[in-house]
């Protein structure tokens, strides 16, 4: 029992241990059918009207229809999975696993989440425009330049947080 | 090279990140007809050890595998799964282990390949799960014939949680525990050094120097 409590006391442990948990309890909720249609759905549907309305900003002809994107020139649909909500989680449980303070806790949350979701807008804008002028390449891009950037980057992002919030408890004691 | 935080870590780190994306994708784009076999083979293996009689066929075609039945006619339409979608992480792995500080000593080649082996594996059971979800609900009344409701439920659960969630959270899971020692360092966080049976805490801990 004393074993357990002293890796407990260790950061690196307790991190680790809260990030999976968080993790599980994180992708396990998502997976219910209800919490997809009252969260994930909409949730994807606004990534798709925002996506639609940065492209229209450029001056694209886009009618957004549910998570479609579609303009004379392209479709697009956008699934769970590229709109940014896996790759915002892991980040989310690895910023509330670290010890840090919940001001900062607060502040990666919102920051990161901010800039998944910046660079996912501009991961499908990218993509539409790769859909009308190298359709063949589509697919390979949506998973090579989309999905693995964007969870590399929630990685980096962490990263740098961590280290800062890990610095700023330090200055603290 | 110690286990001691450089203050210049995290910076250098995800500098190197950048550099190691595009050296992994390269890598990745170079051995994907490989990875392909080698996930499609081992999937068909472990679905046929479990199957009386041995029918089912797993063939890749453009990057896709085609799921063939024996027991089916030759004209039915052939389900496709992507296999690019399986095992893209593998370039989120590689660049993950080569961000970190000297990629290429010993150590860290046998820890990549621990990790990398850990990703087939669950790559490997993504594709699987993928088949076994597709037997047990797109086949219409044989579906319903062969697979309970019960079975149905719990493949497709199975096959979400090695999907997406998976997918996305395994490489960086692995790359955290197989190189625990590298990047806690980096973001601050140390193990505590190893106490006595007093409870003294002795020399500072120092990792291996190579």
């Amino acid at each position: 029992m004393t074993s357990v409590r002293a890796l407990w006391r260790r950061p690196d442990v307790r991190f680790l241990v809260l990030f999976l948990g968080i993790l599980l309890v994180a992708f396990t909720t998502i997976a219910f059918q209800k919490v997809n249609d009252a969260v994930v759905n909409p949730y994807t549907g606004f990534v798709a009207r925002l996506s639609g309305a940065v492209l229209g900003l450029i001056g694209e002809d886009i009618t957004v229809t549910g998570c479609e994107l579609r303009s004379p020139r392209f479709a697009v649909t956008i699934y769970n999975g590229c709109n940014g909500l896996i790759t915002s989680l892991i980040f989310v449980s690895g910023v509330l696993a670290f010890p840090a303070s919940w001001r900062a806790k607060a502040v990666g949350v919102i920051a990161g989440l901010l800039a998944i979701q910046a660079l996912n807008l501009v991961r499908i804008v990218s993509l539409y425009y790769i859909g009308v002028f190298l359709p063949d390449y589509f697919d390979e891009s949506h998973i090579l330049i989309g999905q693995s950037l964007v969870i590399l980057a929630g990685v980096g992002l962490w990263i740098v947080w961590a280290r800062s919030a890990a610095a700023a408890s330090r200055a603290a004691r | 090279m110690t286990a001691r935080a450089d203050p210049a870590d995290h910076r250098r780190f995800v500098r190197r990140l950048a550099i190691a994306a595009v050296i992994a994708l390269v890598v990745w784009v170079l051995i994907r007809p490989a990875i392909d076999g080698a996930v499609t083979s081992f999937a068909q293996l472990l679905i046929r050890a479990y199957e009386h009689p041995k029918v089912t066929r797993l063939v890749v075609v453009d990057h896709r595998a085609e799921v063939r039945r024996a027991d089916l006619r030759s004209d039915s339409a052939l389900p496709t799964i992507a296999l690019t979608e399986i095992h893209f992480n593998t370039i989120v792995l590689l660049a993950l282990y080569l961000a970190l500080h000297r990629p290429w000593s010993r150590k860290q080649i046998e820890r990549l390949v621990m990790g990398w082996s850990t990703l087939y594996l669950s790559q490997t059971l993504n594709l699987l799960l993928h088949v076994k979800f597709l037997y047990a609900s797109a086949y219409g009344a044989w579906s319903l014939q062969h697979y309970s409701t019960v079975a149905r439920n719990v493949y497709g659960f199975l096959q979400y949680a090695t999907d997406l969630p998976a997918r996305f959270a395994l490489p960086f899971a692995i790359w955290l525990g197989f190189n625990w020692d590298q990047v806690m360092p980096i973001v601050g966080l140390m193990a505590e050094p190893p106490r006595d049976a007093r409870g003294r805490t002795g020399k500072p801990h120092r990792g291996r120097t190579k």
